[in-house]
């Protein structure tokens, strides 16, 4: 085992595969995205299965992040917003299964592959731009136009411009430093545990601090892989209310 | 710059120089299963799980829904049902009261005419002894009057030899009494 921290990170081909000169190779990142989709149609199926009444304990959950997603888009979005209910469902229970089941030891973080969450990210905000034409035309560009006196807005439409442009950078980025982060830091302390446990006599004692340290971040590590699904969810519902209604309040 | 920091920290893994994640080479691939893994996950999302947690979660709120009406409906009939009952019990305790009140009443008025009709018997029987006693006091004045007279007209004729009139001696009597 490789103690380099990094080397969780790399993408490693399993079955090579290429179409239209594209080296599309099953990866391992493939692979834990499948296992990522199987979880969740797993998780939905046994959650459906029953369809009982008095919810069990595997439903309560998918109706808990059923109705979590659909009170966030109806808060942020508005209740047009639902339209979207199950796109931004998807990519919640993607991003949030990823970054759970990145945290097993051993396994492959989808999210920390910058690649993959630019790529969601830059979804959502085309989505945007396309939804926003759709619904009002070229008045859509009235979103780069706040109000505010005409020479200020020389200054404030350029702003606006490129914070909407920059939004896939930050959206992605915000994710996947979070995650590539708190592994990184995970995978740092654990070559501490064994370092330290390797070298033998009161230094072997000592690698019991690391240890906790890593239980500790661990926990934290959860809060994290939750709350940074949560993030881009409100954030695509925050972007796609702009798409809908430009700046009005509903 | 963080993948200097990396080989730094640690031994160099096989074949890992620089930062896995902004290794170009693995994106084609990396976005081509994303598309393919999100695209299912979104069929399967929009098309079965959604729908199925939407359909319990709706035929719970409607059961709800139900179960509270029927619960409304029965605390309205028992509501009904309280008042059917306590209608006929408060009015046979007012027939009750005003019966009392009347038999309480007729016995006031009976009362108060035996007491009227006994006062009445007890004046008049007052009257009658007043009367008797009256007649009595002024036969018994003249009775003594005339035994007077008598008297009178014996003793004069004892001392005199003379017998006076009747009445002279009633005159003489009754200036006596008058005196």
């Amino acid at each position: 085992m490789a103690m380099n921290p990094m080397e969780q990170f790399a993408v490693k081909p399993l079955i090579p595969l290429h179409i239209g000169g594209y080296d599309v190779s099953f990866t391992n990142q493939s692979l834990w995205m499948c296992i990522v989709i199987g979880a969740i149609t797993l998780f939905m199926a046994m959650a459906t299965s029953k369809r009982s009444l008095v919810p069990g304990r595997m439903q309560s959950m998918a109706e808990i992040s059923y109705e979590f997603v659909a009170n966030m888009i109806g808060t942020a979005a508005g209740e047009d917003g639902l339209r979207f209910f199950p796109f931004v469902f998807t990519l919640f229970m993607f991003v949030l299964f990823s970054n759970f089941l990145g945290l097993l030891p051993g396994s492959f973080t989808v999210t920390s592959q910058i690649v993959v969450t630019f790529a969601l990210a830059a979804f959502v905000v085309a989505m945007v731009i396309v939804v926003g034409f759709i619904r009002h035309g070229i008045g859509f560009l009235k979103l780069f136009v706040p109000h505010a006196p005409w020479y200020l807005l020389i200054l404030l439409i350029p702003i606006e411009f490129i914070s909407f442009m920059t939004r896939p950078i930050s959206l992605s980025v915000r994710l996947f430093a979070n995650m590539l982060a708190g592994h990184t830091l995970l995978k740092v302390f654990a070559s501490f545990v064994i370092a330290l446990g390797g070298a033998g006599g009161i230094l072997s004692l000592l690698s019991v601090a690391p240890f906790f340290l890593i239980v500790a971040i661990t926990a934290l590590e959860l809060l994290v892989a939750f709350l940074q699904a949560y993030v881009f969810a409100i954030l695509t519902c925050i972007y796609l209310n702009e798409g809908l209604h430009l700046h009005e309040h509903h | 710059m963080i993948a200097t920091d990396a080989t730094k920290e640690g031994t160099e893994a096989p074949g890992g120089a620089g930062f896995p994640p902004f290794k170009t080479e693995s994106f084609p691939s990396q976005i081509f299963w994303l598309v393919v893994t999100m695209t299912f996950l979104f069929v399967v999302l929009w098309r079965f799980a959604g729908p199925r947690i939407k359909g319990t979660l709706s035929e719970r709120r409607g059961l709800i829904q139900k179960e509270i009406e029927t619960a409304q409906e029965s605390r309205r009939r028992a509501e009904a049902a309280t008042v059917a009952y306590e209608t006929p019990l408060f009015e046979a305790r007012e027939r009750a009261r005003a019966i009392n009140n009347q038999y309480r009443e007729k016995a006031a008025e009976d009362v108060k005419k035996a007491e009227a009709e006994a006062d009445a018997n007890a004046e008049r029987v007052t009257a009658e002894a007043e009367a008797r006693l009256a007649r009595i006091r002024s036969e018994a004045k003249t009775h003594i009057a005339g035994a007077a007279k008598d008297a009178a007209i014996e003793i004069v004729e004892r001392l005199t030899g003379e017998r006076v009139s009747d009445a002279d001696a009633t005159a003489a009597v009754s200036a006596a009494q008058e005196a």
